[in-house]
């Protein structure tokens, strides 16, 4: 289900969160109401860790992560680095990189099993990338802007870009990251997709001024109103059930 | 009844569009100077055929600016027309950032204010560049009648629950941030019984505007006011526009006394109260009642205005009647 939410009357909600299948980060600061609806929404099933990274609130922007591992910057201090590795599941890799493009979250947009880079990265960037967060990577540009981490938001079910993009672009990038793409916009016609909204394969999280028709492209694309947390149940469905009467 | 109403639209050649903090600065420069060059070149003309003396010095004065003035002149000035424009659904993102701190860092229903400013077609001018489709936005003014948005029974108070929230909001804020009694006892009465006639006069702008636009920009925002007054197509909208009082909430920088101990910098010479809008100076003058109250939120300022300067907002109510600043308002009064 996609919820409506802002941060200090501020609709850009990707850029003070991040949110995977694993682990969600809310950004310090901001009244207690942004952080308990992530809280309701998300309580049980995964931990809601609240942090700074560098010392700043903009950590949507900043890290780049899915349910193998969280990237930070080599701005991030000692002292988050270890709070993010006591708070998050042992599971996740924390690792932080030397990369002279910091704004990680701008530059990579990934899911579980496939990223999408921006052209300029290092390779060995790449490589870590590849290596922490268990993914294919690609070098892309979405409808000619390079920061692919900015202007797409992307789960396992599918994913939204940047409401430009060509045809012949969404279907090359469709087959590359083999889930359904939509080019549309959030809050309203902004077409920043992943700062207005944050997402994962069950919930997803936008502007408060998010129209109800974005945000029905929003849910029926990342396939978010039959959703239900448990993955087994999603993935044992077809044997669990013989026929439909 | 639908009369051709003339927009008055004024094309300023004006300085920068840019918005980095560098070319902010530049933009200052260059245009301090040029106003200095334009001024002396003035002068010039009309000394030229006067004495030797003052054509002299008129050029060596334009030789100074002119280096100058080069500098500054070759790093970022832009030559811009703006136009004044009816406001319009499409500006939503543009308003939205200029009311951004209205309130402070309060959290409240921006987006269903910014509604209301861009529903209101009639009163109220956004400033952008001559050409259509550029979508940047400097300046926004208006009026908003609070009576219209309360409910006047209980089916229509349902109704407005929802949408016209936001001016609830604003009332509430207004009336918690205001620590005078006196004052407190006759907003609540601008708030309710008299809501009908006080306007709500919203003025934001980007810092560096220039202000040879605000003269017309206020011209125009009461000319509208005015011909409301006699155009609207209801009896229920024209006087709407009767405003008897306006209310304007406006942010200024009021200078820090440290307790016993003096400024060195400090003192006589200094201003006591620095006004972001330089319209406000006037209209705090001229008001009929003013309060203020300090602000939470942490503003980008030079180093010495933070060190000497609490930064304060300002709430002022002004009779249209005693405002002789506004003619077209006093005209109004007058008629009833």
């Amino acid at each position: 289900m996609a919820t409506r939410l802002q941060f200090e009357n501020n609709c850009e909600v990707g850029v003070f969160s991040k949110l995977t299948n694993a682990y969600c980060l809310v950004a310090i600061g901001g009244s207690e109401s942004f952080y308990s609806i992530f809280e309701t929404e998300l309580a049980d099933v995964i931990p809601v860790v609240k942090t700074s990274i560098g010392g700043t609130r903009i950590i949507g922007r900043l890290c780049a992560g899915n349910k193998n591992g969280l990237l930070v910057p080599h701005t991030t201090t000692d002292q988050e680095l270890q709070h993010l590795r006591n708070s998050l599941p042992d599971s996740v890799v924390v690792q932080r990189i030397e990369e002279r493009l910091s704004a990680l979250g701008n530059c990579i947009a990934c899911n579980d099993h496939v990223a999408l880079a921006h052209t300029d990265l290092d390779r060995e960037t790449e490589e870590l990338i590849a290596d922490v967060l268990g993914v294919e990577v690609f070098r892309q540009t979405i409808a000619g802007n390079i920061l692919v981490g900015s202007y797409c938001a992307l789960t396992n079910r599918g994913g939204l870009v940047h409401p430009h993009t060509s045809i012949e672009d969404l279907d090359e990038l469709s087959t590359l990251l083999q889930v359904p793409l939509v080019a549309g916009t959030v809050n309203r016609g902004s077409e920043v997709i992943a700062a207005g909204m944050t997402v994962n394969d069950w919930t997803a999280f936008c502007g408060s001024d998010t129209t109800a028709t974005e945000l029905s492209v929003i849910e029926s694309v990342f396939k978010l109103r039959e959703a239900q947390p448990s993955a087994i149940v999603d993935k044992m469905r077809k044997s669990l059930i013989d026929s439909y009467v | 009844m639908t009369p051709n109403v003339k927009r008055p639209r004024r094309k300023l050649v004006a300085r920068p569009v840019t918005f980095s903090p560098f070319a902010r600065s530049a933009a200052h420069l260059a245009s301090a100077y040029m106003i200095k060059r334009q001024m002396i070149e003035n002068k010039l003309h009309e000394s030229c055929q006067h004495t030797p003396n003052g054509k002299c010095c008129g050029q060596r004065n334009i030789d100074e600016t002119d280096s100058d003035s080069d500098e500054e002149s070759s790093e970022g000035v832009v030559q811009a027309d703006f136009a004044f424009f009816d406001p319009k659904p499409d500006d939503f993102h543009g308003v939205k950032t200029l009311v951004q701190t209205f309130l402070d860092n309060e959290e409240w229903n921006l987006s269903g204010f910014v509604d209301l400013i861009l529903e209101q077609t009639t009163v109220g001018t956004v400033v952008k560049l001559e050409d259509e489709d550029d979508d940047g936005l400097f300046s926004v003014v208006t009026a908003l009648n609070l009576g219209r948005y309360k409910a006047s029974d209980i089916y229509m108070q349902l109704a407005l629950e929802l949408d016209h929230k936001c001016m609830k909001e604003l009332e509430e804020y207004i009336l918690s941030v205001c620590h005078e009694s006196n004052l407190v006892e006759q907003l609540r009465l601008l708030f309710s019984k008299r809501a009908r006639d006080v306007g709500l006069l919203v003025s934001q702008r980007v810092v560096n505007l220039p202000p040879q636009l605000l003269p017309p920009l206020y011209d125009a925002l009461f000319d509208e006011v005015s011909w409301a007054v006699e155009d609207e197509p209801t009896e229920e909208l024209r006087n709407s526009f009767r405003f008897k009082t306006y209310l304007i909430v406006t942010k200024i920088y009021k200078h820090k006394k440290a307790n016993g101990k003096l400024e060195k910098k400090a003192d006589n010479e200094e201003e006591p109260v620095i006004y972001v809008k330089a319209e406000d100076e006037l209209f705090h003058e001229l008001s009929s009642w003013s309060f203020s109250f300090p602000l939470k939120i942490q503003h980008v300022t030079s180093s010495e205005a933070t060190e000497e300067l609490r930064i304060n907002g300002v709430g002022y109510g002004s009779r249209s009647r005693q405002n002789p600043h506004i003619p077209t308002a006093v005209a109004l009064s007058d008629r009833r």
